[in-house]
């Protein structure tokens, strides 16, 4: 019984001998989080952080070889973005990359869950083959895409030749500036579904099957049960999904970078294509940076508002 | 109501099965072409079954391929490198996490949170000059480095959730026992979070082998390099397309983790549901 | 307290074993973080001695083992390993005190990976690539002048229209290795079967648009449509040098001398117009690779199409039989042009690391342009024109059915104007072409949103 008076939560006083042990608590704590915490900041928090800097200054690439530091250049950087067209279509297009893609993969996601979750023949084997894709390296999965959307020889070609009785003989899907965007996102689902499809699967499983049968009794169509019971008992599980979905998107950069490069025309030329255009093609390492500060803001703003939206359907 | 559960279970195999073909079918579609001869592989219409199936492709990668399993080595010594510091830092760091509840663990998990969503290439040239000065360019440790910061927020937040669903109870036991710190944590705890730590391990092996940016850029010599930076930089020239060999090398490439994954597969599901149902 | 303090001093030793353990077998020192700040002021010391030792011997005598760090894509190419690869050893052999090291990177990232490296602290002493790295290159100021290395004596034996292509503010900083213009590559076979002359190809853009038709209705064996006219229009720089050269085919231009925007000329319009109606009539694979160019000309589905003449190398990597029915043609005249191309070098690029580094450097780089090595290299595995006037002569270029067709080419064709940001703008110019192409935009209204995209790249 005595043991239990001894705890680790220190908003407990308990006299000076305790204090000293909160004390060594804290260091402990401190020294295992310590390697963490350098790794992290060292490798990822400073280069961010040097990166804003940047955004603001006249810093280009003879900055780096002749080590002068970059000079301020009153917003010159994000005020020659807006100038010259570049950034708000980059911007739309990586929304419609990120909406398109994490809508689809959340739909096709919950439809292989709900799939496999009913008793289904064969359904564990099913899901242990079905996650082949998401192992593929981004880059090999880029390469098999290409050459099925390749435009003289390609599979794609072929199977739209056929489903078009022949009208349609020289389909290219990434030569066309309509479905360019589409057949990179075709690549991006391939890759994440299998990992959506599992998570969720998974949290179905953590719906009780009580709740569900007594909704049946009580005449709760099939429809009715998903939306009142199914997804409520998922919340956490879709919320996670869902963000990770949306940020693995949002970054998405070998993938568009291998398949199209930006083009046809600039309609795959997201945030990431364009900043990596203007700091490393263009070798304007300061509006380059200032494209990846909006773009940190505008991934931020929206896992924000998505945490947001979250905890409001919550209360319902 | 039969008919109608008939309908209900029909519409269900199809959608498993379109879904599956979608999954499945490009990976069938690369094994074919990488047993084809290069000229078949380039005929329209395509054949679904090479006509005069070949290994050639494969015995020319097995027998005069000097880089290629370079590359593969490689890539192995660096995510399994990774893979290990990643889940030892993320095991005594999540225990922190989990564990002692100060006012600055609200800002290291900001922190934590708001790195995972970094892009790398807003990162890449302070990255490079930061390991230049550490003498770590063109290292398999400071790759191995780069890569374990990239995994370390996730896999840290990952694991505290395991922690947290370990009763404190029996840490107070030990304590009364008479037990030090370092012996609660990896004689006491660590064996029942072995579940978590399969799935960290494995999920940071399979994220770590999915690496480009860093290779790319942080390793110049050739026998230094990983699978994606490899294969991108030598088999996707700026001559021509050999697709034979690309399909032959992706099919390599992807096999020794779907083995990987189909025999840890249940833990890393576990692991990774759990985790992301507390986080 | 000391216990604690124990437990922090083990705890931090213990990741430090861990971190060491996992990286394999590593270097002490490198590990250790916390040692950096000395460690790096160390080195510079040692630089600053060590360049100081280098001025105080002078000259070509090597006072101690030199490693010339070579950034070179052509290491990681099929067919290109190989004479690198002899290279390095041949020099080796002859110069025991200078070893070569080889940074490799694929080609599209190359340029953009010199830089990350020079920015990060590596030097690179030598920069094999594309003339028209030369600009951005210098302007981050990772170049030296060739001025500064070699003598007149030896520039004057290069080709100075080559020399020409390697001008940043006047002085050269590049040695070009060998050249080619963008040319037209033609399958003879092709020709033949749409019952053409295959020794005479078309010379205008009219002569080709009339015989294309006979072209485009030719099926291969396998019963694939053959195209009769390749251009390259893939969001790749040297996609945007491509159409350069078809621009000034056109008689057009792009840029001004001095580095302006300069497309409001019939040439410019008359050359998008060009690619639009082959885009209408589907005689032009769509936004096509060199690559993919090379591809579908070596499987025969290609009559014509642009390239550079060691594009030819791509060609026979996927059918070795190609060299049997291609030849070359000088580009087509468009317009009031008169088919002047834009001339592309492969060139050696240098950096300056102190004297005994550019000493044995220029060593490398005159060995590489000796006959011996050079010659073979371009008749067996890169066609192209050397820069060495002394060796254009030799039989094995002129004979070859590669470069024969186009020889004269080389003496109109023309040099790009040298801006940082050409490769930013060249991608952009493929972006018009795209526009045109497969996004049926009209050509003028193309072209004014190519003109606000593209001055705000020049402003860069």
């Amino acid at each position: 019984m005595q043991n239990k008076s001894i705890t680790f939560d220190p908003n407990k006083k308990k006299g000076a001998p305790f204090m000293r042990r909160i004390t060594k608590d804290r260091l402990f704590a401190l020294a295992l989080l310590t390697p963490s915490i350098i790794v992290t900041v060292m490798f990822i928090l400073v280069p961010v952080f040097d990166s804003v800097i940047r955004s603001l200054q006249d810093y280009r690439i003879k900055n780096i070889i002749a080590g002068t530091p970059g000079k301020w250049n009153e917003f010159a950087n994000y005020m020659k973005l807006f100038s010259n067209n570049k950034l708000l279509p980059s911007i739309e297009t990586t929304f419609i990359f990120v909406g398109g893609v994490v809508l689809a993969q959340f739909v096709l996601g919950m439809a292989m869950a709900l799939v496999l979750n009913s008793n289904l023949k064969g359904a564990r084997f099913i899901r242990s083959i079905m996650m082949a894709p998401w192992i593929v390296p981004t880059i090999i999965s880029g390469l098999i895409w290409m050459w099925i959307y390749q435009p003289q020889y390609g599979l794609l070609k072929y199977v739209v030749g056929i489903f078009s009785a022949g009208r349609v003989t020289d389909f290219a899907m990434l030569n066309n500036p309509a479905t360019a965007l589409l057949g990179i996102a075709i690549a991006a689902l391939w890759k994440q579904i299998p990992l959506t499809a599992l998570l969720l699967v998974s949290g179905l499983a953590n719906v009780p099957e009580e709740t569900m049968e007594a909704a049946t009794v009580d005449g709760a169509n099939a429809v009715n049960r998903f939306f009142h019971i199914t997804i409520p008992y998922m919340k956490s599980i879709i919320k996670v999904t869902t963000s990770m979905s949306i940020i693995e998107n949002f970054k998405q950069f070998p993938l568009i970078w291998t398949m199209t490069g930006g083009g046809p025309d600039n309609s795959t030329s997201t945030l990431a294509i364009l900043s990596y255009r203007e700091a490393f093609v263009s070798n304007n390492l300061g509006s380059g940076a200032a494209v990846t500060t909006i773009w940190m803001l505008l991934m931020i703003g929206v896992v924000i508002l998505f945490n947001i939206i979250f905890k409001e359907t919550k209360m319902e | 109501m039969k008919k109608k559960q008939i309908i209900f279970t029909v519409i269900r195999y199809i959608i498993v099965a379109l879904i599956l073909l979608f999954l499945l079918f490009p990976l069938y579609w690369v094994l074919m072409t990488s047993f084809k001869e290069n000229m078949e592989a380039y005929k329209f219409p395509p054949t679904f079954f090479p006509e005069f199936p070949t290994a050639g492709a494969y015995m020319k990668l097995f027998t005069e391929d000097q880089y290629f399993f370079r590359y593969y080595i490689n890539n192995f010594i660096v995510s399994g490198s990774c893979a290990i510091l990643t889940t030892f830092m993320a095991i005594i760091s999540g225990y922190a996490l989990s564990r002692f509840h100060f006012k600055w663990n609200k800002w290291i998990i900001a922190a934590f949170t708001s790195a995972q969503m970094f892009p790398v290439v807003s990162r890449m040239i302070s990255l490079y000059g930061l390991m230049g000065k550490m003498h770590l360019i063109n290292t398999r440790q400071g790759l191995i480095l780069a890569l374990t910061a990239a995994m370390i927020p996730f896999t840290t937040m990952l694991m505290a959730s395991f922690f947290d669903s370990i009763p404190k109870v029996l840490e107070e036991a030990a304590f009364i026992d008479g037990a030090g710190r370092f012996k609660i944590l990896f004689s006491v705890i660590i064996p029942l979070v072995k579940p978590g730590i399969l799935a960290v391990g494995i999920y940071s092996l399979l994220m770590t082998w999915d690496d480009y940016l860093h290779a790319t850029t942080l390793i110049q010599t050739d026998s230094l390099r990983t699978l994606s930076a490899g294969v991108s930089v030598r088999y996707l020239g700026e001559l021509s397309y050999d697709w034979s060999l690309v399909n032959t090398i992706s099919v390599i490439g992807i096999i020794p983790m779907l083995l990987l994954f189909f025999f840890f597969q249940k833990h890393l599901v576990k692991g990774l549901v759990q985790g992301a149902v507390k986080g | 307290m000391s216990k604690m303090k124990k437990v922090l001093a083990l705890l931090l030793v213990f990741v430090l074993t861990a971190s060491l353990g996992a990286c394999g077998g590593s270097p002490k020192e490198e590990t250790k973080k916390d040692t950096v700040p000395t460690d790096t002021k160390q080195t510079d010391v040692t630089q600053a001695v060590k360049e100081e030792t280098d001025k105080a011997s002078g000259d070509y005598e090597f006072k101690e083992p030199v490693t010339i760090k070579f950034a070179n894509y052509g290491v990681l190419e099929a067919g290109y390993d190989k004479f690198w690869n002899d290279a390095k050893k041949g020099f080796e052999e002859k110069y025991p005190d200078i070893t070569i090291e080889f940074m490799t990177a694929e080609y599209g990232q190359m340029l953009t990976q010199v830089v990350t490296w020079v920015g990060g602290g590596e030097k690179v002493d030598l920069v094999f690539g594309e003339a028209s790295w030369i600009p951005t290159l210098a302007d981050a100021g990772i170049l030296m002048p060739v001025t500064d290395a070699f003598s007149e004596d030896y520039l004057s034996q290069i080709y100075p229209s080559m020399l020409e292509a390697m001008k940043v503010d006047g002085v050269p900083h590049g040695i070009p290795m060998y050249a080619s213009p963008f040319i037209m590559l033609y399958n003879k076979d092709l020709f033949e079967q749409a019952g053409l002359d295959p020794n005479s190809p078309p010379a205008t853009v009219d002569e080709m648009m009339e015989i294309a038709p006979k072209l485009a209705a030719l099926k291969t064996a396998d019963g694939n449509p053959v195209y009769p006219f390749g251009m390259t229009t893939a969001s790749v720089a040297v996609s945007g040098s491509c159409l350069t050269s078809l621009i000034y085919g056109f008689g057009g231009s792009v840029l001004s001398a001095d580095g302006k925007l300069d497309i409001d000329n019939a040439g410019f319009k008359q050359t998008f117009e060009f690619l639009k109606e082959l885009d209408d009539k589907g005689y032009n694979p769509q936004v096509s690779k060199l690559k993919d160019l090379r591809n579908l000309f070596a499987l025969g589905q290609l009559a014509m199409y642009y390239d550079q003449s060691w594009g030819f190398n791509g060609v026979r990597s996927i059918n070795p039989d190609a060299i049997d029915f291609v030849a070359s043609a000088a580009p087509l005249a468009g317009g009031q042009g008169t088919g002047e191309s834009l001339i592309q070098a492969h060139t050696l690029m240098m950096g300056n690391n102190g004297e005994a580094q550019v000493e044995a450097t220029k060593l490398f780089i005159q060995y590489l342009l000796t006959e011996d090595v050079l010659i073979p290299y371009l008749q067996n595995v890169a066609p192209g024109y050397p820069s060495m006037k002394a060796l254009s002569e030799i039989p094995g270029i002129t004979e070859s059915p590669v470069l024969a067709g186009a020889i004269k080419s080389l003496d109109t064709a023309r040099s790009a104007t040298n801006i940082p940001t050409i490769n930013d703008f060249n991608l952009e110019l493929t972006a018009l072409a795209q526009a045109v192409t497969v996004n049926d935009k009209e050509v003028d209204q193309a072209i004014n949103d190519f003109k606000t995209a593209a001055e705000g790249i020049l402003s860069n």
